[in-house]
């Protein structure tokens, strides 16, 4: 691996420019391979039905059975709910980082809530384990002096799924036997900012140990 | 918001061309007349008047206080953020109903019962628990239905020209309302303010009952029921804590989201008790055993005043009166006969006086899981036997 030019005591600045350069340079490699792209496309769509399922965006329909089918049970395969001020509606703050939903689709045996604000902090998120993990799987599949865990990824993103589950309640505590606490409720307000946080320091981490050339010359086994 | 608007998209084929063109899942239909009052004024001693509602002052006053086993300080230490803030978990202002046999819920459904002024409305477990407090209007009274899932509570208040909100905090689990015209912090079931201009005020409740819609229904066909029409989008058929029907998660569990004031020595902490609280104490009598049995006496503690309940079988609730004299009660057919008074009250399909309608005083009662009670009045009288988790039947 090329050792960075700048120094971080001497001139931050260069080598902040200089990592960020680099680390999106082993971005756009990784995902000029297919094996990349794969991870980007399973590992964010997984990490976003994670996160919504913690809001409690996203489950299973009819799930306390409260009401009986009309006409022995036909359910509509697909159903939607749409607020009638949408706009307003979204900005509306329910708790830190979770906002008001505008829509519930059902299809079929699930049912999804969308909130737009909270899709986009998912979608982000999803984006960022899903790049940290598809440049450190590339990294991992190439030369040995350019490995690196690739877990390092999941583990960034653990805070931000978390956070996802402090929703009303907080349930998350109740699914793992937890009693909450001031301090512990004061604490997971913090867990989505250091998710991003951890994210990006996880993603330029990764970039700085991949060296984008021998990730090109590795080429793309797959393909 | 202010209205939700439903499409139903017959598949998904049709998905691509569904507009929002649709109707609303229930209507709202007009008022429909009941009987009066179910004996609501003359329980207890939350109805005496005090302050008079106006327009921008707080919720009207009872002149009577409740026992507080706590002093205001320490509830208000006790207080802890519930996870979301102040209207996280909007109320309902602006509720639509139902003729209620029109309902597409399941009878063993839960739902909060009100008869007021003639008027009778129901108001569904699996709505409010996402709501929590419904500011409407009942036989012309401005009140506000209110329901904590994490204390298994359901009450009445008046509200007079204000409205309640949830304020995103808790004490032992107890959902703190809020009033919007001085902002004061109402813990629930306390119905006592802790904090705010109005702290140290008791609001006028009355009785909400804790049964299903199937009993519901046989026992006020022209009832009706609350949509989730709300104005809100949520996944209304997703109880985030539990289930009722059948009993699991929270409902049923021995643990609990947050630190209660004082924890039992013996008993399920989620089963179900009939509470009432005078000025001088408090009593809970065990739901299960009281429908069971029929008749518990038991003791207000610390004051000692001597009370007895007995049951509704139809509604699978229960009634609470002081008993200061020790008068005998006694089941008769489906009513109650008081020792010595077989005047007052309405007369029972076969003899007996109707549950709600002893010939004694009766105290405000609702139904609470025993924790919370517990909880909030570590001194309290109990009567029956210790019975699991579940809402009492």
């Amino acid at each position: 691996m090329a050792a960075e030019t700048a120094s971080p005591t001497r001139a931050p600045v260069a080598w902040l420019s200089g990592l960020v350069r680099r680390t999106a340079f082993a971005v756009r490699a990784s995902l000029s391979r297919r094996d990349g792209r794969a991870t980007l496309g399973i590992v964010g769509g997984v990490y976003f039905v994670l996160y919504s399922v913690g809001l409690g965006h996203l489950g299973r329909r009819s799930g306390s059975a409260v009401r009986r089918r009309a006409g022995g049970g036909s359910t509509p395969l697909v159903d939607l709910f749409v607020a009638s001020d949408p706009l307003a509606t979204a900005t509306r703050r329910v708790a830190p980082f979770q906002y008001e939903p505008i829509a519930l689709a059902s299809a079929g045996p699930v049912e999804y809530l969308f909130a737009p604000v909270n899709a986009a902090i998912g979608v982000g998120l999803a984006l960022l384990v899903g790049v940290t993990l598809a440049v450190s799987v590339v990294a991992w599949r190439g030369p040995s002096a350019c490995r690196i865990g690739a877990g390092a990824g999941a583990v960034a993103g653990v805070p931000g799924l978390v956070s996802g589950f402090v929703c009303c309640g907080p349930t998350i505590l109740l699914v793992i036997g937890v009693q909450a606490s001031a301090g512990l409720l004061a604490a997971l307000q913090w867990f989505l900012p250091l998710a991003v946080a951890s994210l990006l320091v996880t993603l330029l981490w990764v970039g700085s140990r991949v060296d984008p050339e021998a990730v090109r010359q590795t080429g793309d086994p797959t393909k | 918001m202010e209205r939700t608007r439903r499409s139903t998209i017959g598949s998904l084929a049709a998905l691509g061309a569904a507009g929002l063109a649709g109707c609303l899942d229930e209507g709202i239909v007009g008022s429909v007349g009941e009987r009066d009052g179910e004996g609501d004024a003359a329980e207890g001693d939350g109805s005496a008047e005090g302050d008079a509602p106006g327009e921008g002052r707080g919720p009207p006053t009872a002149d009577g206080s409740r026992h507080l086993a706590y002093d205001l300080d320490a509830l208000l230490e006790e207080s802890l953020s519930g996870g979301v803030g102040q209207d996280g978990i909007p109320s309902i202002d602006d509720p639509a109903f139902a003729p209620i046999g029109e309902t597409s819920l399941v009878a063993d459904a839960p739902v909060f019962g009100v008869v007021r002024g003639g008027e009778a409305k129901a108001y569904p477990q699996h709505v409010l628990v996402h709501h929590e407090i419904v500011n409407d209007t009942v036989g012309g009274d401005r009140v506000a239905v209110t329901y904590c899932p994490l204390t298994g509570t359901a009450q009445g208040f008046e509200r007079g020209e204000t409205t309640f909100g949830v304020s995103g905090r808790l004490v032992n689990s107890n959902l703190i309302m809020y009033d919007r015209a001085t902002e004061s912090w109402w813990p629930q079931m306390l119905a006592t303010a802790i904090d705010g201009p109005m702290r140290g005020e008791t609001l006028r409740e009355f009785r909400v009952v804790w049964t299903t819609v199937g009993e519901w229904r046989a026992a006020h066909p022209d009832s009706r029921i609350l949509t989730d029409d709300t104005g809100y989008v949520r996944r209304y058929e997703n109880d985030p804590y539990g289930l009722y029907a059948p009993l699991g998660g929270y409902y049923a569990s021995e643990g609990t989201l947050f630190p209660a004031l004082s924890d039992p020595e013996e008993g399920h902490p989620k089963s179900v008790v009939i509470g009432a609280r005078t000025a001088g104490g408090a009593v809970a009598f065990d739901k299960e055993t009281l429908l069971a049995e029929r008749v518990l006496s038991g003791t207000l503690r610390p004051s000692g005043e001597a009370a007895v309940a007995v049951a509704d079988p139809a509604l699978s609730t229960a009634y609470v009166y002081l008993n200061p004299e020790g008068a005998a009660v006694e089941p008769d057919g489906d009513g109650y006969r008081v020792e010595g008074n077989d005047a007052g009250g309405a007369v029972g399909s076969e003899g007996g006086v109707d549950a709600d309608d002893l010939s004694l005083e009766r105290v405000l009662a609702f139904d609470a899981m025993w924790f919370a009670w517990a909880g909030f009045h570590p001194d309290t009288g109990f009567a029956g036997e210790h019975t699991g988790a579940g809402y009492g039947r």
